[in-house]
């Protein structure tokens, strides 16, 4: 759950990165001759407003409305207490209180007199959305971000440049996995993470939760990282052992989710961000290694 | 592991309401919609469990590493599907005209509920109303979880207190109480923040901003353990509180205090949080119990750090033992900006005991 620092760091993400990314939604506004593109998101699926605005409900539903040749409309579940802050860290100039989602973008739609709106992913929105919101034009997630850009692979190398230097540092044997858990969330949040999942393997068994089991020699670990809203991964083991990172696991880390499982045939030619990790068989164990990496047309480079 | 307690409650609704399957589908955002029956907390996009009358549990899971820990709680009986959709149609493969009901359709994916829909021939009944009303008074064992979440949640209070000084940031702060709660047994934890003086009006989470003399410093802390969350409402100050922030702090403690009296069996929440507003209408600050400046006063605690019912005035539930509720009349003052103070309360036959030990009083550092 969100609780680290969430900043808008102009410096390594700037305006002009976010100005690129609502003009080309002016794009898909012409191309699905619709007046406006709405995105979703909620505490898990935050990705694509990520995207569009850097705004990060770190609770709740919101959705980010960009009409055609406008700045884009935050409609926000969140207490407007919390709109200077949200102003802070995103693009957004215009928050709606929206205790009711269906009913806010009703009612802007109205007061615009837009007929059938975009939606990114529609039947990916939740069904409680989905079944009041009526007639939307769907707009395939994959025109909606086609390809990571140069400034999301920067953003992501930043966050497994970050990952890998804590983690090598925080991994000795010793004490339990939730210490070990317990290092790491000191180290990688006092860094700046924004969000961490920590999964520790005792060689018996895939990475989990902690729950209580030494670390040793065929214990690894396996985090989830979220830098400035640019997710990581990558799994250590105590013994040091790695793999070709070639074929084994891969996770998609540039898109709707934090992360998703990708099958063997899915390969963007265009690029994507994307996690692999491998199980490494040691006598009656097994040790995981794995990275962050871009996949394109040439293959899988680590970042 | 399987909630077998659950198990056998929602088999039982199952019948009264004529289902035939029941799902529970959960995302990483409502894995509680999962976890109240299955357990486990799992890593993949998506999980969905499914009840049949037997009383039989399958589990779809989307992550590889999910399928050890589920299948060790449902006897195997977990299917690994990247694909949701190809998971739930694999399930419904041999299931045509059955009734099925989803808990937490309403945050399910359009996508999902079509996969349902195609299948079954209509569109899935919502379950999570009548599920949330079991889930809301807990079991012996899960009162247990609770316990521990809560001792935690005064363990890492005091760490909070322990470490917190002059120009520490909020996020530095945050990460050393998260890291002692996750090194002490917290599955996760939910935590918000806020600091400064009366300019502040809410909590959020961590900024860069630097603690300074003067300052209220506040948290709502949240450690889970076994899934199960309890919660703790705490404010400090940086140094010597000012007259005006003791004034804030005793209304909170005697607004506080008047719902813990308050709170038993049979009460309507509405009442819980009248009478809790009703100490800051005596004290004249009444204006500041509505939604400009507070959320809620409080709610319900289980699987989900903010369960309901809400405490407010215009929320009507009858109280019943066994429910777990956080008691915080958390708003705005001006006398102090933002402060926070409550306890985790456990309803029993004739009131309701606390469950969080740390003292009730306005910390300093």
């Amino acid at each position: 759950m969100k609780r680290g620092l969430i900043v808008w760091d102009r410096a390594e993400l700037p305006s002009e990165a976010f100005a690129a990314r609502l003009s080309a939604m002016d794009q898909l506004c012409t191309t699905y001759e619709v007046p406006a593109v709405v995105v979703y998101t909620d505490v898990c699926r935050s990705n694509d407003v990520r995207y569009v605005s850097n705004f990060m409900p770190y609770w709740n539903r919101a959705l980010t409305v960009v009409p055609r040749g406008e700045r884009p409309v935050l409609l926000c579940s969140l207490s407007p207490r919390v709109y200077p802050w949200i102003k802070s860290v995103t693009v957004h100039e215009t928050i709606v209180p929206s205790p009711s989602l269906p009913t806010a973008l009703k009612k802007l739609c109205e007061e615009r007199g837009w007929g059938r709106v975009g939606v990114v992913d529609r039947d990916g929105l939740p069904w409680e959305l989905y079944s009041q919101l009526g007639d939307l034009v769907n707009i395939p997630h994959s025109a909606f971000r086609p390809a990571v850009t140069d400034a999301e692979i920067e953003m992501h190398r930043r966050g497994a440049q970050l990952a890998r230097r804590l983690v090598e540092t925080e991994l000795t044997a010793g004490g339990s996995d939730f210490e070990l858990t317990g290092r790491l969330e000191r180290a990688l949040r006092r860094a700046g993470a924004e969000d961490l999942v920590v999964l520790v393997s005792d060689g018996r068994s895939p990475p989990r939760s902690a729950y209580g089991a030494k670390v040793g020699p065929e214990s690894s670990v396996s985090i989830a990282l979220e830098y400035n809203g640019h997710w990581v991964k990558l799994a250590r083991n105590l013994s040091g052992m790695t793999a070709s990172l070639g074929s084994a696991r891969r996770e998609l880390l540039s898109g709707r989710y934090p992360w998703e499982g990708l099958q063997s045939g899915d390969v963007s030619a265009r690029g994507q961000v994307v996690a692999i990790q491998v199980a490494i068989p040691r006598g009656d164990s097994t040790l995981y290694h794995g990275d962050t990496g871009f996949e394109g047309p040439n293959g899988w480079q680590l970042l | 592991m399987l909630n077998q307690d659950r198990q056998r409650q929602f088999v039982s609704l199952m019948a009264e309401r004529g289902w035939d399957m029941l799902l529970f589908y959960a995302d990483q955002w409502r894995k509680d919609q999962f976890r109240c029956l299955v357990n486990v907390n799992f890593q993949g996009p998506q999980a969905v469990a499914v009840l049949f009358r037997s009383g039989e549990v399958r589990v779809i899971v989307t992550d590889p590493w999910d399928q050890e820990p589920v299948g060790a709680a449902v006897n195997g009986n977990v299917a690994l599907s990247l694909s949701l959709t190809e998971g739930l149609k694999a399930l419904f493969a041999g299931e045509r005209a059955a009734v099925v009901a989803v808990n937490g359709l309403e945050q399910m994916e359009a996508r999902y509920v079509e996969v349902v829909r195609a299948a079954i021939g209509s569109v899935p009944e919502s379950a999570t109303l009548d599920v949330e009303e079991i889930r809301r008074v807990k079991t012996p064992r899960e009162i247990e979880w609770i316990k521990q979440a809560a001792d935690l949640a005064d363990r890492g209070y005091q760490q909070f207190v322990k470490v917190c000084h002059p120009g520490m940031t909020e996020f530095e702060l945050v990460a050393e109480v998260e890291s002692f709660v996750k090194a002490n047994g917290a599955e996760d934890n939910f935590m918000l923040v806020g600091s400064g003086g009366t300019e502040v009006t809410g909590m959020k989470p961590p900024t860069a901003r630097q603690f300074a003399p003067g300052d209220s410093v506040t948290t709502e802390l949240t450690p889970q353990i076994n899934g199960y969350y309890a919660q703790i409402c705490r404010t400090l100050v940086i140094g010597e509180p000012s007259a005006k922030q003791l004034q804030a702090y005793s209304i909170f403690a005697e607004a506080q205090q008047a719902a813990q009296d308050l709170l038993r069996p049979g009460v309507d929440i509405s009442d819980v949080a009248r009478v809790q507003n009703d100490v800051f209408r005596q004290h004249g600050f009444g204006e500041y119990t509505g939604p400009q400046y507070t959320r809620v006063r409080g709610h319900n605690l289980g699987l989900y750090p903010d369960e309901f019912p809400h405490v407010l005035e215009n929320i009507h539930y009858t109280v019943k033992p066994n429910m777990v509720i956080i008691a915080h009349p958390n708003t705005y003052l001006p006398l102090s900006g933002y402060m926070v103070f409550g306890d985790t309360l456990l309803v029993t036959e004739t009131g309701c005991v606390s469950l969080s030990k740390t003292e009730k009083r306005l910390f300093q550092s």
